[in-house]
């Protein structure tokens, strides 16, 4: 609680900061008021407090996927520095909105009601339709925004509805109580109930860019700045699948069949779809974007498998995905400026003669994200694999191992551009610290693979 | 301890190499580093054997670090070690760009290697698997031939695939061990899976390793890989990975499916020999003289998976026999096709010719080799192939039969190229060719002796595999009767 009170005014502190035009002290500020809250979070550890009437829950769960939200956090401030350094005005909100979202973050991990899980979706959505179109006069960081803005308020017009459908049922917000309701039916549930289930469940569904509600997703990544894509795609999936877990996993779980079989249905697409689109793509940001929601799907699996370990699990593989999801944008950004604004995969081509170790940690980077041992990506797959299998879902485990072969085709079509010769090179400019964040979270992810952890949440 | 100390030693020399830039000293220090190698594999052999090393790594997930051997480990950890100071020869006295990045790598998947063989859990088992794959995926793609960015991404993904299902099984194995989750080779060997289960796992674990080695039908990406990779890099293809699928198959199926392997075996034998005759044929077809022993190799190969799946006692002899025999072979061969392709700038067929009167010992360094391919007494490939025959005759004649058949269409395509190469009149603009330098003798002289030696007395690699063979071959007496109808 005390982190979540000291994140929100951290976000104000910022952005009174922004007054100052001292734009050097915005990042530290930031970053030292994350680290604070690092702190105020790990004091909360194991005591499982709650506040308001048991709406919100600092649990172990929560804590843990709050702690790993921060790092990804403060990696992307310090990549911040030199992103923002050529612009003039705003910086300030472009950091204080990103605090702000992460108030909504904490919210989406520690519900045990509906009304504040809406609350912190709102909260971590609106400063991000905000941030995605950060670039004013960028016609495509305009209409990402204006995109996200409006599908995401459709959404959560749906979930809202699906709240009001519950509580029209249920005369209840809280999850312990619904589940409680649901139990009762043995079932077969009353449409109102079943309907009001399924939208919120397509509201959560949309903020972590499940197919088939994932149209969204390539668009906004492609337009909005890169250091925005970052923070969506690791911060914002890692909150969104915290929540999906606290509402399903920890709450709901298990559904009556067909809504299951709904999920199931959702896990497949987002595998299938992620996978064979992002095939074809030729843009880094929006080959991301498809992978993200291919790895959605392996998030799902592991949800459903309704193991006691799958929230471990589900942190593990959000969080060794973020820490190498967000240096491989930051070489993104690298290139892309070298090669005078490319985004085609084509700008990699000859990075491996340009700086040879940047070469070698984009690889062993991708390699996580395509689960090749010895990297953690592997670890993280494998632990799924082992929860879905275990749990005897066979079929769909093989179609997931299928899947994950085309992520291999697909992530090893871009390291093979990067060890690809390119006639004229252009100079690669990297700063000390961003080439201290692509060794350290190179070096995290081969670290994580070998000394594996669990935590008991 | 020991164990720990072979798999490391490539693998720190390869870090250690990695700032150096003298290319001189780079390759001294590697084949340094793999004599010491060899000498120590050698010594397991003197004090096998000897206790295995293990520690606890991922508890979570019951997945234990535990070095060990066997008599079949031990053929393959000998022939690792006995043919990487070879690879490392060949590249002494040459040219190559980033020398100290391409012997880190080709170190890293010598460690690999003996970490696939040494292995006895069965995550590790995967793990060094994938990582003999990545630092070779690199040699290929930096180091290779033409084609060389599509051919190798073929490969990579190729055998990715087949692993992916291994890793399923390996997990279906793990989610079926009792109490504590284990991957250890050692309980799942006690698991008793039912039959219909072993049916179907048996192509979930058999497809990557029949990727590997390969077998007809999943061959498709060897021979342009082949064709395309640096000498070194096919040293290792052919004389080392292709051995690992066999191995692979030799740990994972006979001791936890027997059932299975019993149910398709006939298919799989006949897929192999379908592979023997397919590729001999083909290489008969070939220009290309990497590409014909590229084809030649696959025939061998094959062979030595039917050998593996008749599983009689003369037939796995044999088969470990021919392990040893097939990758010095094989490593010859190629060393000879890296000279050939130095002197005379192509590998086409037609367009070479008489190199023998320019170059008379490597005609006969090279016509020594060839007849150790081909399998001709006294030397080292008639004792592994006869005893497979010999071990397939008992299964079936008509096996044996279909399996006699490669040795003289061997014959026939590896004396036709050879005429091709070396006899014949001299090619205009052939003038330039001078003859075997002392470094090739160094390289082509110990393994033209190995394969002579082995061929006339094989006596101890029979002993040393002896105690294996014995338990590999009642594995499946036991679970003859309880078998559904046979497929075949």
């Amino acid at each position: 609680m005390n982190a979540l009170i000291f994140t929100t005014i951290l976000g104000i502190i910022i952005l009174y900061l922004g007054l100052t035009k001292n734009k050097k002290i915005l990042a530290p500020a930031g970053i030292a008021g994350l680290l604070v809250t690092l702190f105020l979070s790990f004091n909360d550890w194991g005591l499982g407090s709650a506040y308001f009437h048991n709406m919100v829950v600092f649990d172990n769960f929560s804590i843990a996927f709050n702690i790993s939200m921060i790092i990804i956090t403060i990696v992307i401030f310090l990549f911040g520095i030199d992103y923002y350094k050529m612009m003039e005005f705003h910086v300030a909100e472009q950091y204080s909105l990103m605090v702000f979202a992460l108030v909504g973050a904490f919210l989406m991990t520690s519900f045990s009601n509906l009304i504040i899980l809406f609350l912190g979706i709102e909260i971590l959505s609106i400063p991000l339709y905000i941030l995605a179109g950060g670039k004013k006069f960028s016609f495509k960081s305009n209409e990402a925004s204006f995109k996200y803005f409006l599908l995401g308020s459709f959404a959560t017009a749906f979930f809202l509805f699906g709240i009001a459908l519950v509580y029209g049922a249920s005369a209840t917000f809280y999850l312990p109580e619904i589940k409680t309701y649901i139990a009762q039916f043995k079932g077969n549930l009353p449409p109102m109930l079943l309907i009001g289930l399924l939208f919120i469940i397509i509201g959560v569904a949309f903020k972590v860019a499940v197919a088939p509600f994932h149209f969204w997703s390539p668009d906004v990544y492609e337009g909005s700045p890169t250091l925005v894509t970052a923070f969506m795609a690791t911060v914002v999936k890692t909150a969104g699948f915290a929540a999906f877990y606290r509402l399903l996993g920890i709450g709901l779980l298990p559904l009556p069949e067909s809504l299951e079989k709904a999920l199931w249905v959702m896990t497949g697409l987002s595998l299938l779809i992620g996978n064979l689109v992002a095939l074809k793509q030729y843009n880094f940001k929006r080959l991301l974007a498809y992978s993200s929601i291919a790895h959605s799907g392996f998030i799902m699996l592991a949800m459903l498998s309704q193991h006691d370990r799958s929230a471990s699990v589900i942190l593990y593989y959000t969080f060794v995905y973020s820490i190498a999801s967000v240096p491989l944008f930051i070489i993104f950004i690298l290139v892309k400026r070298a090669s005078n604004g490319l985004d085609h995969l084509k700008a990699f081509q000859g990075l491996y003669k340009k700086a040879p170790w940047v070469a070698v940690f984009m690889t062993i980077l991708l390699m996580s994200m395509a689960g090749i041992p010895p990297t953690a990506g592997f670890i993280a797959k494998y632990q799924v694999f082992i929860l879905s299998i275990s749990q005897g879902y066979l079929g769909i485990s093989i179609f997931a191992i299928l899947m994950a072969v085309v992520g291999i085709y697909y992530y090893f079509n871009v390291v093979r551009e990067v060890f690809t010769d390119r006639d004229h090179l252009e100079p690669l400019v990297i700063t000390k610290l961003n080439a201290g964040l692509i060794i350290v979270c190179g070096i995290a992810v081969v670290v994580m693979g070998i000394f594996v952890w669990h935590l008991p949440i | 301890m020991i164990l720990l100390v072979i798999l490391l030693i490539p693998f720190i020399t390869g870090l250690l190499l990695l700032p150096v830039r003298n290319a001189a000293t780079v390759k001294q220090l590697a084949l340094a580093s793999s004599l010491v190698n060899f000498l120590a594999t050698l010594s397991l052999v003197f004090t096998f054997p000897v206790s295995g090393y293990s520690v606890s790594w991922i508890n979570s997930l019951g997945v234990n670090f535990a070095l060990g051997y066997d008599g079949i480990s031990l053929i393959m950890l000998l022939l690792t070690s006995l043919l990487f100071p070879f690879i490392f020869m060949a590249g002494l006295k040459r040219e190559q760009e980033n020398t100290n990045y391409l012997y880190a790598l080709i170190l890293f998947t010598q460690s690999a290697l003996i970490g696939v063989f040494l292995a006895q859990n069965a995550f590790l088992f995967y793990i060094f698997w994938e990582l003999t794959l990545i630092p070779l995926y690199f040699i290929l793609l930096l180091w290779g031939g033409d084609g060389r960015r599509n051919v190798t991404f073929k490969f990579f993904i190729y055998t990715l695939t087949g692993s992916l299902f291994l890793l399923f099984g390996i997990i279906y194995l793990y989610s079926l061990t009792p109490g504590v989750h284990t991957t250890d080779f050692s309980a799942f060997s006690q698991l008793n899976i039912p039959v219909n289960t072993q049916v179907w796992l048996f192509w979930v674990l058999f497809i990557a390793f029949a990727i590997k080695m390969p077998v007809f039908p999943f061959h498709t990406w060897q021979p342009s890989t082949y064709t395309m990779a640096p000498t070194q890099g096919v040293m290792i293809l052919a004389g080392v990975m292709t051995k690992m699928g066999i191995y692979g198959a030799l740990r994972f199926l006979f001791p936890i499916i027997p059932a299975g392997v019993l149910y398709w075996q006939n298919t799989v034998i006949i897929l192999s020999l379908i592979g023997v005759v397919y590729a001999s044929v083909i290489a008969f077809r070939q220009t290309n003289l990497k590409t014909l022993i590229a084809f030649s190799s696959m025939a061998h190969i094959s062979l030595m998976v039917a050998a593996m799946f008749v599983l009689n006692y003369y037939a796995l002899q044999g088969l470990l026999f021919q392990v040893l025999s097939h990758g010095v072979t094989i490593i010859a061969l190629f060393y000879i096709v890296m000279l050939i392709e130095e002197k005379t700038g192509t590998l086409e067929l037609p367009q070479m010719g008489g190199i023998k009167l320019l170059a008379p010992n490597m005609a006969i360094l090279f016509l020594l080799v060839v007849l150790g391919s081909i399998a001709l007494p006294l030397t080292a490939g008639f004792v592994g192939e006869f005893l497979i025959i010999t071990g397939l005759f008992q299964q079936s004649i008509w096996f044996a039969a279909i399996g006699g058949i490669t040795m003289v269409l061997g014959a026939i395509y590896m004396l036709y190229a050879y005429q091709r190469v070396m006899l014949g009149d001299k090619k205009v603009g052939f003038g330039n060719i001078t003859d075997l330098k002392p470094v090739d003798y160094i390289v082509l002289i110990p393994l033209i002796t190995i394969i002579l030696v082995l061929g006339i007395y094989p006596q101890p690699v029979f002993n040393l595999v002896e105690a294996s063979v014995n338990t590999m071959q009642n594995l499946l007496v036991p679970v003859a009767d309880v078998l559904p109808a046979l497929p075949l």
